[in-house]
């Protein structure tokens, strides 16, 4: 389709127009996969839509939705945190040992856990930028760090039956409908997005990892950024073990192996890109959904853990190439994949 | 020490600069003179020590030697910063721009307007994308369909403009350096570029331009200097000499030393 330039812009060294498409192909790119994933599914089992199972998959959703806002921001910046399963455990494993070992209020338990993930933040935050050790060094060192914490302190034991507001929390039910935790996930995710769109806090975000020295040079504090956005993520870290200690009302120092990798997988898939300055909130409470709900499907139909591996791994491979193939000037972008899947309107 | 007549006291002065890398010297005994609302290209061989020297003026390269003087005042760049807190920016074709974020992300970075609720800052996203279309529009000369396409999906031109316009709004804009601002650009963006430069100047911005393009030079130029093997080859009045003259003391093998 042929662009108008108006007067005062040259044609000759123009590139490509952004057609709308383009900027929300990260919330339709999973949402046609979601959308797929429905199809398949209303032949192969129609209890996924039941009311009662898309809770299930909401309460699952939930945590990933908490740790994927500060993951979304952390990658923005163009950094990335692997250390947060071991700060989720080991914030959880401090409350628990508070309310059960020490008879600490269980809501004091709670902000402190949340307290414990700041501070792991900040020690990263600390690594990266005074230390000058890179992202994914740092955080993956303090991961080892915090892990190995929460097994000295936990020392293979297993913590469980908690206070009524801790399980409330993590799988309680509004109106016996809506899942408590997927309201608080909502809620952070919302929050992020204000943050993202409407603060300087995101804006630099995007600033660094667009462009860290462009960043530098207008004066943006670069040290105080990363440190902050380190920070929310350490707290949401620990938000997201209280969380998942509510709502299995037990708890060990092995737990949350996994939110790590889950949790930048859906950010990723939700188009926050791992090169920085380019991010969406939405983006990545659609990934997280896509996810849950692939999950979710899998279980009911019966297939191995196995498979979810397996189906997890496709899923990102599939999406982080797919924007690659949109970011490829010589494809023409969104507007040259249309054009080549014969759909003439952009 | 030769020097062009001028009106005025000059806006800018650098006097003797020298700067060498190891064993190499850059730039050697280098004068250089810029008036107020003045356009001073500077041309020569590759190598010849061009970029070097602006980037003395814009505070990349600490000088080994020489005095810098802005507005009759002994000034001592030492950074980027402190270059730009007296009001000398510099624009290359890459350099500066977030691509990621729109032409007002840009223009606005590090000086973002806010509103404060509670206590907390909220950008005026709004009031910013009218802001930025507002000074593209009426200091730049450009106005683009859509003020919120992320700047990588922008030309070349547009993009140096949206990075003109950043200079223009955050400082004191008294000069702007552009290193090469044509290299990249297709003819119709080259005209854009030369048409704003006029425009600047018109505002009374003092222009520091290099390009190997004689043809552009001449057309905004008010004066050119040739350097040579780090030195000032010559200093020439674009009204008074020709583009052949300018190319003989680029190409000449003596080094005649002319002052205009
Ligand atoms: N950072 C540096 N380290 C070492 N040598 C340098 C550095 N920058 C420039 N030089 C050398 O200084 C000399 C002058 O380089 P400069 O970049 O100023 O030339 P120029 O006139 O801008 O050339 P061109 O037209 O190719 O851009 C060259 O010999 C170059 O190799
Ligand atoms: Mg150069």
């Amino acid at each position: 389709m042929a662009i108008a330039a108006s007067a005062s812009v040259g044609r000759a060294n123009r590139r490509r127009e952004v057609p709308w498409i383009e900027r929300y192909i990260n919330i339709l790119g999973p949402l046609v996969m979601i959308l797929t994933l429905c199809l398949v599914m209303a032949f192969a089992d129609p209890r996924f839509f039941r009311v009662q199972n898309i809770m299930i998959i909401l309460q699952d959703a939930s945590i990933y939705m908490v740790l994927a806002m500060g993951m979304t921001l952390v990658i923005t910046g163009r950094g990335i945190d692997l250390s947060i399963g071991s700060v989720a455990a080991l914030a959880a494993v401090v409350m628990a040992m508070l309310i059960k070992d020490v008879g600490v209020n269980v809501y004091v338990a709670m902000l402190i856990a949340v307290l414990v993930g700041l501070a792991c933040g900040f020690m990263n935050g600390f690594v990266i930028t005074k230390l000058r050790v890179p992202d994914l060094i740092a955080t993956l060192s303090m991961d080892l760090v915090f892990r190995g914490f929460a097994l000295v302190l936990a020392a293979g034991v297993v913590l469980a039956r908690f206070p009524d507001p801790l399980v409330w929390l993590g799988r309680g039910r509004v109106f016996e409908v809506v899942p408590v935790a997927a309201i608080v996930g909502i809620t952070v995710l919302v929050i992020g997005f204000v943050i993202y769109r409407y603060t300087p806090l995101g804006r630099y975000a995007v600033a660094i990892g667009g462009n860290t020295e462009a960043a530098v040079l207008t004066g943006i504090d670069v040290t105080r950024h990363k440190m902050f956005q380190y920070m929310l993520m350490g707290g949401l870290a620990g938000l997201a073990g209280v969380m998942l200690t509510g709502r299995l009302n037990a708890i060990q120092a092995t737990a949350g192996m996994g939110l790590t990798l889950h949790t930048i997988a859906a950010v990723v898939v939700g188009g926050t890109t791992l090169f920085g300055g380019r991010g969406s909130m939405a983006g990545s409470l659609v990934g997280v959904l896509l996810l849950s709900m692939v999950v979710n499907a899998l279980v009911l139909l019966r297939l191995d853990f196995f498979w979810q591996q397996v189906a997890a791994g496709v899923i990102i491979i599939t999406s982080v190439a797919f924007y690659a193939a949109l970011q490829d000037p010589g494809k023409g972008g969104v507007s040259g994949l249309v054009r080549r899947l014969g759909g003439g309107a952009r | 020490m030769d020097q062009p007549p001028l009106s005025v006291e000059p806006l800018l002065t650098m006097t003797g600069i020298a700067k060498h890398f190891g064993g190499v010297m850059a730039v050697q005994d280098v004068d250089l003179t810029l008036g107020r609302g003045e356009v001073v290209a500077i041309v020569g061989d590759n190598g010849a020590g061009k970029s070097t020297l602006i980037k003395v003026l814009t505070g990349v390269h600490v000088p080994d030697e020489g005095v810098i003087t802005l507005e009759g005042r002994q000034v001592s760049i030492t950074s980027k910063r402190a270059s730009q807190a007296l009001g000398i920016e510099a624009v290359y074709q890459d350099l500066g721009l977030v691509d990621t974020l729109d032409a007002a992300g840009n223009v606005f970075l590090g000086h973002e307007l806010k509103r404060y609720i509670l206590g907390i800052p909220f950008l005026r996203n709004a009031r910013m994308a009218e802001e930025a279309a507002r000074v593209l529009k009426e200091n730049v000369g450009i106005e683009l369909e859509d003020i919120t396409v992320p700047t990588h999906n922008l030309s070349g031109g547009q993009r140096q403009a949206v990075a003109i316009a950043r200079a223009i709004y955050n400082t004191d804009l008294k000069i702007l350096v552009m290193d090469e601002p044509t290299a990249a650009l297709g003819p119709e963006e080259t005209r854009n570029t030369l048409k704003l430069m006029r425009r600047l100047k018109d505002q009374g911005i003092s222009l520091i331009v290099i390009s190997h393009n004689l043809d552009h030079v001449f057309a905004v130029a008010d004066r050119v200097m040739v350097m040579r093997g780090g030195r000032v080859a010559a200093t020439l009045d674009c009204k008074s000499s020709t583009k052949q003259d300018v190319l003989a003391h680029i190409i000449a093998a003596t080094d005649g030393n002319v002052a205009a």
